[in-house]
């Protein structure tokens, strides 16, 4: 369970990230947060991970306050965090099957780490990931071959092989054309009903937030102004969500 | 409305005076460096002496060319290769920590000034001075033209290098920070694959250049097929120039060809 | 490489569900092995030691030490032959590149509709280039007599060829669009060019035309060597004579000469860029 309490972010030059956010988050939901861009939703997702830390507030996973974690246990508590971006960060001259694996690698002996062995067992599980994803006959195939959604696949195929208990988006499908978009939501779908991860994805396209997800969190110049089933989204919630901000 | 079409034809931009002035600057330029055409003295033995060297290559040495022993043109183009590749190779040893301590994303821009005007510096001097200086090292043999060529590469190696260092897509980083990295594990798998492959290519790149340098380092006695190619052409012997060019056309041709097709196949896949 | 993967077999991989990978076997350990037999054969041939290159290494930095500090009174020596260095590159540099710009349009296929006309001005970029600059300097020494005419002979044929192969690359991945749509209204196909093409090519053109320049000036400086006019013929007699201080002032003249002009040829590319 992810709990916020009363959490804010203030970047260093002033900016408010995020303001007084309070809300839970059980195990296995599906969640889509929406907004403008700009309006806090990728500091919202950074602040899980802690690629962002927060000024104010607690943050708790499963009864843990993160932001007191730090080195080995930061690095431990990560593994159980996945996290996919929009720009699918991949190393894009060597093979799929290399860059799935390098999510392994935080748990393997060093020696092993310099060289680049990995043991049978390694490859089948990156195999694996990548078949969820439909893309097992792309494992030895050059990434940079790979269209825009292919290499989205790969990114999430690298997230599912550390295993993790929640998978955050930050964009998955900004990039990619509306087909290709749908193909990667519903990867992200089966992976939150075969696997039972607790999935939360940025998109600042609504209608594909409102047709996947269960759960919808506005956000508007970083404060949570709808949190709320898909279905009770309204127009009105959309104008508000959607609105320029007077105050600025 | 005339009027307003030439208010709006009066705000074209006047590039005349600019174009005029560039010209002139060009042409006062060239003017004055005219007395480079000074000291030409085509004489009637200069004709005679085109006409030699085209002769000899047309009616080239062929036991030289197709000789195989110390002297043949063969065993010149397996010395000459052979410097170019090693040449490259210490080059890059040497280019590697140069580039990351002159890399604008991983060190301080007051060291980066410096390392700079080092390899600066070290691209400046000629590379026949090198050869004569290694030669004091090694003594005179290709071995001093392996260290030339290493020497010069530096600067162009170097220069590339810093390019795609600091063209590394941070994105990586960030990923592998976010499944819980280590700093290590961020460079093993981070940065060197992506840098390996633009590595590869870049010393492939340097290799067809210092091959092309590595035939004239024979002129100071630091081996390859310059060195011959300087006695034929010194004692007048034609067909033996003749037969040295055809072989270095044929080493330069193919090469570039070869080396063309492994970047393409390094960097595309 | 089907005989590589014939003698080392690929792995295959075996999901729970029954899908079946399989790996090609690696191709390092070919790689590592060529590359290792690159090394040692050229060793073999060079004599290359790091024994003899640490024991003697001392003598690098003795000859290097000898040259500080620089003899400054002999630049009163100095000025004189490089700039007529700097001439020379200028003046070769200069014909080069407008030689290149008609060898460039007969090489290009999408300007010349012709294969025989662009086969035969590719080679004769090829031929050129493959001639080393201090070869075709010595040679053009033998024809002109000794002197810097020989010297920006040299430079005017490797800017030719230089100029000549990027541009003529270049050209054939321009955009031909405007081109056709005015040979489309009727006019000529040099019109067409010089309104359509030209004005695409022509940033890469000076570009590369003053990158060859840049080139030129530091090249040029050894093209004394041979007998072809400029600041090596004085580096070669310095050298020879063991006046290491006056080296150190030639070296020092040409580093802040070469920093100087490719620091404004740099400018001037990025304005053209």
């Amino acid at each position: 369970m992810i709990k916020f309490e009363h959490v804010s972010k203030t970047y260093a030059n002033g900016v408010k990230g995020l303001q007084d956010v309070n809300l839970e988050i059980e195990d296995g939901e599906f969640i889509g947060i929406i907004g403008m861009s700009g309006a806090g939703k990728s500091t919202f997702i950074r602040t899980i991970n802690r690629l962002n830390d927060i000024t104010e507030g607690h943050l708790t996973v499963d009864g843990v306050e993160i932001s007191k974690l730090k080195g080995k246990a930061l690095r431990q508590y990560r593994r159980k965090v996945g996290m996919i971006f929009q720009s699918y960060n991949l190393v894009p001259r060597i093979s799929v099957i290399k860059n799935v694996m390098s999510s392994l690698v935080p748990d393997m002996p060093f020696g092993r780490v310099l060289l680049g062995l990995f043991s049978k067992e390694e490859k089948m599980r990156a195999l694996e990931a990548l078949d969820r994803v439909s893309m097992l006959d792309k494992a030895f195939v050059r990434t940079d071959q790979l269209s825009g959604g292919q290499q989205q696949r790969v990114s999430l195929a690298r997230t599912l092989t550390q295993n993790p208990s929640v998978l955050l988006a930050d964009e998955p499908v900004a990039a990619l054309d509306p087909v290709t978009a749908h193909e990667v939501m519903d990867d992200f779908k089966r992976i939150n009903e075969e696997l039972g991860q607790t999935v939360l994805i940025n998109i600042h396209h609504v209608d594909l937030a409102l047709e996947y997800s269960k759960r919808i969190i506005g956000i508007r110049s970083g404060k949570v102004v709808y949190d709320g089933p898909a279905d009770g989204v309204t127009q009105e919630m959309l104008d508000l969500i959607y609105s320029k901000d007077e105050a600025k | 409305m005339s009027e307003k079409l030439e208010a709006v034809l009066s705000k074209e931009p006047r590039r005349g005076v600019q174009y005029g002035i560039t010209i002139i600057i060009v042409l006062i330029l060239l003017a004055s460096s005219m007395p480079a055409l000074g000291g030409a003295d085509i004489t009637a033995k200069g004709f005679e002496m085109g006409r030699n060297i085209l002769g000899g290559i047309l009616t080239p040495d062929t036991s030289l060319l197709f000789g195989l022993g110390d002297s043949g043109v063969a065993y010149l183009i397996l010395q000459t290769i052979a410097i170019a590749f090693l040449g490259t190779l210490v080059g890059a040893i040497i280019a590697v920590p140069l580039s990351f301590i002159s890399a604008t994303n991983i060190v301080p821009r007051p060291v980066v000034i410096i390392t700079r005007f080092i390899i600066m510096a070290i691209r400046t001097v000629p590379s026949l001075v090198y050869g004569l200086m290694f030669i004091r090292v090694t003594g005179p043999g290709p071995f001093a033209g392996v260290m030339t060529l290493a020497i010069v590469s530096i600067g162009m190696i170097s220069k590339l290098f810093i390019e795609t260092i600091e063209d590394l897509d941070s994105g990586i980083l960030e990923s592998l920070d976010a499944f819980g990295s280590t700093l290590f594990q961020k460079i093993r798998y981070g940065i060197l694959p992506q840098l390996g492959t633009d590595f590869i290519s870049i010393l492939v790149y340097r290799f067809d250049m210092n091959l092309r340098e590595a035939t004239i380092l024979g002129l100071v006695g630091a081996g390859g097929i310059g060195a011959p190619m300087i006695f034929a052409l010194s004692a007048y012997h034609w067909h033996q120039v003749g037969a040295i060019l055809i072989g270095l056309f044929i080493l330069v041709f193919v090469v570039e060809i070869l080396s063309d097709k492994l970047r393409q196949k390094i960097l595309h896949g | 490489m089907g005989w590589y993967d014939k003698l080392f077999e690929a792995e295959s991989f075996t999901l729970e569900n029954g899908k079946t990978v399989t790996q090609k076997f690696t191709r390092l350990p070919l790689i590592l092995f060529l590359l290792l037999i690159g090394i040692v054969v050229s060793v073999w041939v060079t004599g290359f030691s790091i024994v003899t290159l640490f024991e003697n290494f001392a003598g690098f930095w003795k000859i290097f030490g000898s040259m500080f500090p620089p003899k400054l009174s002999y630049f009163v020596q100095v000025w004189r032959p490089l700039l007529m260095t700097i001439q020379m590159s200028l003046l070769g540099s200069f014909f080069g590149a407008l030689l290149a710009l008609p060898i460039a349009i007969l090489a290009a296929s999408n300007m010349t509709n012709h294969r025989a006309i662009n086969l035969t001005a590719r080679f004769i970029l090829t031929v050129v280039r493959t001639m080393p600059t201090l070869v075709s300097a010595l040679i053009a020494t033998y024809i002109f007599g000794l002197g810097t005419f020989a010297g920006t002979v040299a430079i005017f044929l490797f800017s030719f060829s230089f100029v000549g192969k990027q541009l003529f690359e270049y050209i054939e991945t321009v955009d031909m669009g405007a081109y056709e749509a005015l040979t489309a209204t009727g006019a000529n196909s040099s019109r067409a060019f010089v309104t359509t093409i030209f004005p695409q090519i022509l940033p890469t053109y000076l570009s590369t035309s003053l990158f060859a320049f840049e080139g030129n000036v530091r090249y040029a400086a050894i093209l004394g060597y041979v007998g072809a006019g400029g600041i090596g013929m004085i580096l070669n007699e310095k050298i020879g004579w063991r006046e290491f201080q006056s080296v150190g002032m030639i070296l020092l003249s040409i580093f802040v000469a070469v920093v100087i002009i490719e620091t404004v040829s740099q400018q001037l590319r990025k304005h053209l860029s």
